[in-house]
């Protein structure tokens, strides 16, 4: 057992710490409450002196509602699209050696290490030329290229962990590969799925510097697009800016609360644990 | 039956591939003959050699752009070492708070990165009222952070320490869990202090490991777009500049595609220098592990 000086040093060491990390988020949250002229009035308050929802409603008014509506069907049709195309792809990688195996799983590597905004321009340039500009329909399939290969990788690595007699049986009993795959494997393989849906959902509603690109129109406009514009038209007016950055945030903060375990587990490429 | 097998998996990867073939591989091939092009308002013109490349070369504002974004990743990638190497060897352990405090650090890594750095914005600004607050603490006048040249530089970097140093923790950490506690313990038992334990044991089991999260953290800053968009707007006087954000800017402000192409292609072979290094060193590490 440490000392106790050692004890009060580490927990001293780790609020700085945790200060550090969400103070700006908590200040922010707390100023989202505040009314406008408080905002800016010298000396700051840590907390709203009377709460109120003004900020809120002043975003729900510009369409933060249809905006959020956005931000979730294209994460949702992402996140569906990447199974549905990720978890045959994983199984044939975790299951069967062929030709070409290695240049797959170097293709993977590579596209996960290569940084989003290298490709926004010549995205851009093709996106356009397919007629894809400003449809949800082309952002979701970009999104789903970029984070295909981290779902295959974690998905992979986690078939791989299961035994294969559970698959050879399903299949004397007359399940074919595929059926096998969604109706034995996938449903075995909860904790591998869950870390690599939660990576695309984070990636999808996050991501700012792809949808500014590829959507131009008001109505098509995700969340982080729709609070880039905000910036431009509100200016100085933090209340609505901050109002809408913690819309766009606390969703996500939950999700990540919850299942931080396997978040963590896809960061370092799979090795989920059961 | 090898044969058909084998079929079998082509079929089940053909889906994926086909979608990274389009939607990364085509524009990438598409970006290299654009930036052969003079490209004005989107419609692409006559072929000029290397015009764009010599252009860019030429380009006071891409020199600027290229000296920001080195020092930039540099210094911001030993900086979120350090403390992400720190916060590993700090948070290493089983203990309740260890758990948690593992969970409050990643937590500026999963917000958006467009609303971490509108966060920052507003508490650097003036309008915030914090830092003359502190300033008035201190009893010192505090410059405008973010209408300085040093200062909104430095603004940048914090911006990308507070971002990612969980990031490398949770790689760094992952590596050090990989360590057998025996051949900690053993070393202990022959007397090494912690400082020697560390310097003689660890850090060269976790070289690999290290490596990778290096490389992966200078990819990342040196494409940095979002900080410098949203928390500077590349000012002032072009101080916070970015490579990445010089091409949004001549692409989609500027509309010169030819030129901005161009660019991303010269950012792309770095980054697939980068990455090529990246997977010798992941492959160096495979065959280690497995003897």
């Amino acid at each position: 057992m440490a000392s106790l000086p050692r004890r009060a040093l580490r927990l001293l060491v780790s609020l700085l710490i945790a200060a550090a990390a969400l103070f700006p988020i908590l200040f922010g949250l707390s100023s989202s409450f505040k009314p406008p002229p408080e905002i800016i009035r010298f000396p700051p308050s840590l907390l709203p002196a009377e709460p109120t929802w003004q900020n809120y409603q002043a975003i729900w008014q510009a369409g933060i509602g249809g905006f959020l509506g956005n931000s979730l069907l294209v994460s949702a049709a992402t996140v569906t699209l990447c199974v549905l195309l990720g978890a045959p792809a994983a199984y044939a990688l975790a299951r069967y050696r062929f030709a070409g195996r290695l240049a797959a799983i170097i293709l993977i590597v590579a596209v996960m290490s290569i940084p989003v905004a290298s490709l926004l321009i010549p995205t851009y340039t093709l996106i356009a030329d397919i007629g894809l500009m400003n449809t949800h329909v082309g952002l979701v399939l970009v999104y789903t290229a970029y984070q295909l290969p981290i779902v295959v990788w974690i998905l992979a690595a986690y078939f791989q962990s299961l035994p294969e007699e559970l698959e050879w049986s399903a299949m004397m009993d007359g399940y074919s590969r595929f059926q096998t795959l969604w109706r034995v494997v996938l449903p075995l393989s909860r904790p591998g799925l869950v870390a690599a849906v939660l990576f695309v959902v984070v990636f999808a509603w996050n991501d700012f510097v792809v949808a500014v690109t590829l959507l131009s129109s008001e109505e098509k406009r995700t969340l982080p697009i729709a609070i880039y514009n905000f910036l431009g038209f509100y200016g100085r007016e933090w209340g609505p800016l901050l109002a809408s950055a913690m819309v766009a945030t606390v969703p996500i903060l939950i999700l990540f609360i919850l299942l931080q375990r396997y978040f963590v587990a896809g960061m370092t490429g799979g090795g989920v644990k059961g | 039956m090898h044969g058909s097998a084998s079929r079998t998996a082509y079929m089940l990867l053909l889906p994926a591939l086909l979608i990274e073939v389009v939607f990364v591989f085509a524009p990438l091939g598409s970006s290299l003959f654009y930036s052969f092009h003079r490209v004005r308002f989107f419609q692409l013109q006559e072929w000029i050699g290397f015009g764009n490349y010599l252009g860019i070369v030429g380009d006071p504002g891409f020199l600027n752009a290229l000296l920001v974004t080195a020092s930039f990743s540099l210094i911001t990638l030993a900086l979120t070492f350090g403390v992400g190497f720190a916060l590993a060897l700090l948070l290493n352990r089983d203990a309740a708070t260890s758990v948690l405090m593992r969970t409050v650090v990643l937590v500026p890594y999963v917000v958006a990165m467009l609303v971490g750095s509108l966060l920052l914005k507003w508490l650097l600004s003036v309008d915030a009222g914090l830092l003359p607050l502190a300033g008035a603490w201190v009893g010192l006048d505090v410059p405008t952070i973010l209408g300085d040249p040093d200062y909104a530089f430095a603004a940048l970097i914090a911006n990308g320490v507070w971002r990612d140093s969980a990031f490398a923790m949770v790689l760094l950490l992952a590596g050090l869990r990989s360590i057998p506690p025996s051949l900690i313990a053993a070393a202990r038992m022959d007397g090494a202090g912690p400082l020697r334990i560390l310097v003689e044991i660890v850090l060269p089991l976790l070289r690999p490991v290290m490596v990778i999260t290096c490389a992966r953290l200078l990819l990342h800053f040196a494409n940095v777009l979002t900080f410098p968009l949203i928390l500077t707007g590349g000012g002032p006087n072009s101080a916070t500049e970015t490579v990445a954000l010089r091409i949004f800017r001549i692409g989609f402000e500027d509309y010169d595609l030819g030129r901005a192409n161009a660019m991303a292609v010269l950012l792309t072979l770095f980054n697939i220098a980068a990455v090529a290094i990246m997977l010798f060193l992941f492959r160096k590490r495979g065959r280690g592990a497995h003897g």
